[in-house]
């Protein structure tokens, strides 16, 4: 649940952003595509560090053991 | 391999900077009275890269070759003024103003003229420096040989007087021999000679022994040594000198004295014994001196007045030289008409630029009054051209960087785009920590917001490369502050930001905590890795886990984008025998094997399994058709493994054998009938193709291509295990920069606030800063750097990337003014 959730936030900042892009620096087309292009991937490569990291929390084989002297 | 040109895209849109701009040869003709204009229009607007057509003749058989030279001249007139007025210490001053007004030959003239007044007041300060340092050797000389024939003649008055009153009333039998000597006549007495002079202290024991020995002791010397260092006028560096007096007598001596001080370098200065006479050269020397001194600094004076006025006018004048060199080393490039009226030059252009060349074309033809105006036509070749990418301040250091490894062959897609965002990327997952990443996108931002005043200035050589890389600096920031928060790293300490942990003890005493540990008991922590790890005695195997894991996820995911690159190139050069013979084999592959690990990874994830992935993997190779049992991941597990191994295996030969097999008879299908070819009516270029570029009969040798193909399958399907692995650097190094900042905040900081005492903490706050800066700030961040690097440029480029073109390198003037002679 959480997981879609928050999949579902990147999605939506990501599109977000890439309205803004566009609304700020609309240079032509072929520029703008680049733009789009730098966006979604930037927008793909932070979900995805997310995802990896939230995913591999969620059904943990090791936990934590505290050290001693705390 | 020869793939056909300017295949035109047509599967997708045009992006800006995925591909080169369309370049076109051009072929200019222009009447020899507008050529040095044209030429210089051209430079100004900068989109032409000039073809050398004359390139068999010798720089001396060129038709602008005297104008080289003279350029050549008044640069070396315009480096000796710099080189006078560094000496000097006079600074040119900046001129920002481009006026093309001034005229080449007035500027040739009126360095002439600069340069012979230059050299004359040069050479006159240097005979008076010379004839001062003379003088006050001479001073010296008169001075301490004075002193050393006062005090001489003042025992020998002293001894005189003393002989005298002795001889009154002595024993003749006492000392006969001194009663002989002082017996004899003074008038009758050997006329001594005396030599004075200054010699090198160093060779001054030298000096004596062979005065002595040449002469066979029959010389007096007698030596003081003058403390400061005298300026030697031959030199003009100062020396430790020592003043000397020589006494010899007859003239054979002295002849051999004379000879032996000059081959010492021993200057002689007259001295005479009357003391009167010492005295009045005395006066006459330091009356002379202040006059020198005075005049000498007259002399300075206008030197550095000419020099001041040199100065002003300096860049001006350098620069136009410097444009002027380039446009004739340019015009020679391009060929005489036979008719010697006009000059035909060719050039590579971006097609975007036609209008703007024939608008200067024009221009030029009429500011220099020319009845014809220039041609301009397009020429049709199969050469290559050059790769030029429109960049802008953000996008340049990232074509850089990429330049760097290997410029992009012509139209082929260009890494740089997906490298904007992957590389600040890889960078961060390296960096990760939000403590720091606020510290470079300071820094940064520093270099950014004064932008416009630092590109004006001469940065020094470490500076201006972390100013160019400004921007790639930036985003590597704004990345590192996001891994830094996912990682939840904050100078290496934890804060549970977005919820609490989502761990808790077992039972409410807490007692298992340090030996079982606790246990999961609220929802997952919802962003980054949960704040209750650091410290605890498993956190390196859990993170550690998640790095490696994260490391091979990411890099499949970056080697299947470079797949799919090649993939655009492929649908762009309309080769399709790339398509389906070299794309889709090398994803089976690298899926069938990697991809399926990683989805492995995400299930056992998901579901929480104990199975052992190295064991899953190593043993679907080994024994396949073996019983999984507890590595078991999901049903019908064992039939998906063969079936994959199987698509990998027929995959080796899918892209070794059929490629090469093809392209032959592509290429013979090609030339099937190409027995009678029909001449093209069409212009080429005037160089003659000496490489078998295009036309005729095409060289094909089946045995090259097929080992180029089979050097390329093993390439991908060894790289395929040794790139994946190289991702692990990722986890490497993201380790390192973690442990490094909890070193330096445990044992630095918290053990500094241990002592309860004000200046330990003080000494250990600055410990801190510096190994933060120095270690991690710097260090870690070009370590990380060259690491993200190295990932692009081979695990991510080798994939599609052929890197073989050349950089388009317009003719323009911009970078004459920044060339530094």
């Amino acid at each position: 649940m959480g997981f879609l959730i928050t999949t579902l936030i990147f999605v939506v900042v990501g599109i977000i952003a890439s309205l803004c892009v566009r609304i700020c620096c609309n240079r032509g087309p072929s520029t703008n595509l680049l733009h789009l292009t730098l966006v979604i991937t930037a927008t793909v490569c932070c979900w995805m560090m997310w995802a990896i990291v939230y995913i591999a929390q969620m059904n943990p084989l090791i936990v934590p053991i505290l050290s001693e002297t705390e | 391999m020869a793939e056909s040109h300017g295949g035109g895209g047509g599967c997708c849109p045009p992006m800006d900077l995925m591909r080169s701009e369309p370049m076109q040869l051009v072929q200019v003709i222009v009447p020899m009275e507008s050529a040095h204009l044209t030429v210089s229009y051209l430079g100004d607007l900068g989109l032409v890269q000039f073809k050398d057509l004359n390139s068999e003749k010798s720089p001396f058989q060129r038709t602008y070759a005297a104008q080289i030279k003279r350029c050549g001249e008044m640069a070396r007139k315009i480096r000796f003024f710099k080189e006078q007025m560094s000496k000097a210490g006079v600074t040119p001053k900046e001129t920002l103003d481009r006026e093309n007004d001034i005229d080449l030959d007035d500027v040739e003239v009126k360095l002439e003229e600069l340069e012979a007044e230059l050299v004359e007041i040069n050479a006159n300060n240097d005979k008076l420096q010379r004839s001062y340092n003379e003088l006050v050797e001479y001073k010296l000389v008169l001075e301490k040989a004075g002193e050393f024939f006062a005090s001489t003649h003042r025992s020998a008055t002293a001894q005189q007087s003393e002989i005298e009153t002795e001889q009154v009333g002595e024993d003749l039998l006492e000392a006969p021999l001194l009663q002989e000597e002082k017996s004899v006549d003074p008038t009758k007495q050997v006329k001594l000679g005396f030599l004075t002079g200054l010699v090198p202290r160093e060779k001054s024991m030298v000096f004596e022994r062979i005065l002595f020995r040449a002469t066979r002791g029959n010389i007096f010397i007698r030596q003081s040594v003058i403390e400061e260092s005298v300026v030697d006028p031959n030199s003009g560096e100062k020396a430790e000198k020592n003043v000397f007096v020589v006494f010899y007598s007859g003239e054979r001596a002295k002849s051999k004295i004379l000879k032996i001080c000059e081959a010492f370098g021993a200057n002689r200065y007259p001295f005479s014994e009357d003391l009167g006479k010492q005295a009045q050269m005395m006066t006459e020397v330091s009356g002379r001196l202040s006059e020198l001194k005075t005049t000498i600094g007259a002399g300075l004076d206008q030197r550095n007045i000419l020099l001041e006025t040199i100065g002003d006018k300096f860049e001006q004048w350098n620069l136009k030289i410097r444009k002027e060199k380039a446009i004739y080393h340019t015009l020679n490039m391009l060929s005489l008409d036979v008719t010697k009226k006009c000059l035909v030059g060719e050039g590579w252009s971006p097609v975007f630029a036609a209008t703007e060349i024939q608008d200067a074309l024009h221009r030029a033809a009429v500011d220099s009054n020319s009845q014809v105006g220039s041609i301009f036509q397009v020429l049709r070749t199969k050469e290559m051209p050059p790769t030029f990418f429109r960049t802008n301040k953000f996008t340049t250091a990232f074509q850089e960087i990429v330049d760097a490894y290997g410029v992009a062959k012509y139209q082929e897609a260009n890494p740089s785009v997906f490298t904007i965002v992957t590389f600040p990327f890889l960078f961060a997952v390296m960096f990760g920590d939000w403590g720091h990443g606020i510290c470079l996108l300071l820094a940064t931002m520093y270099l950014i917001l004064r932008e416009k005043k630092l590109s004006s200035q001469k940065l020094g050589d470490i500076m201006e490369m972390a100013f160019g890389g400004r921007y790639v600096i930036f985003m590597m920031s704004l990345f590192s502050i996001y891994t830094g928060l996912i990682y939840n790293e904050f100078f290496s300490i934890p804060y549970p930001l977005f919820a609490s942990s989502a761990y808790d003890c077992r039972d409410v005493s807490c007692s298992e905590a340090t030996t079982i540990g606790l246990i999961k008991t609220r929802d997952t922590y919802p962003f980054g890795v949960d704040p209750v790890w650091h410290g605890t005695r498993s956190e390196l195997p859990f993170l550690n886990s998640l790095k490696m894991k994260m490391s091979i996820l990411i890099g499949v995911a970056q080697m299947n984008l470079g797949i799919i690159m090649s993939f655009f190139n492929a649908k762009f050069f309309k080769s399709a025998v790339n398509i389906w013979f070299q794309f889709v084999p090398q994803m089976i592959f690298l899926n069938c094997l990697f991809g399926y690990l990683s989805v492995l990874i995400i299930i056992k994830w998901c579901t929480g399994s104990q199975a052992d992935l190295y064991h899953v993997m190593i043993y679907m190779f080994l024994s396949p058709m073996d019983d999984l049992g507890e590595n078991q991941l999901f049903p019908n597990q064992k039939i998906v493994q063969l079936t994959f191994l199987f698509l990998a295996l027929v995959s080796v030969p899918w892209m070794l054998l059929p490629k090469p097999f093809i392209l032959k008879k592509q290429h013979e299908a090609r030339h099937q009938g190409l027995s009678y070819a029909q001449l093209d009516e069409t212009d080429e270029s005037l160089q003659v193709e000496t490489n078998g570029g295009g036309h005729g009969h095409e060289e094909f040798e089946f045995s090259e291509i097929f080992v180029h193909q089979l050097i390329h399958t093993i390439e991908f399907v060894l790289g395929a295990v040794s790139n994946t692995a190289s991702y692990l650097r990722l986890w490497a190094l993201s380790l390192a920069h973690s442990e490094l900042s909890s070193v330096f905040y445990e044992k630095v900081l918290l053990m500094a606030w241990g002592f309860n005492n004000v200046f330990i903490w003080i000494v250990g706050i600055l410990v801190f800063i510096f190994a933060t800066v120095g270690v991690l700030l710097v260090m870690e961040t070009l370590s990380a750097f060259l690491h993200a690097l190295r990932l692009h440029w081979v695990e991510y480029q080798n994939k599609f990337y052929e890197g073989d073109g050349y950089k388009f390198a317009p003719f323009t003037f911009t970078l004459v003014g920044n060339e530094d002679e």
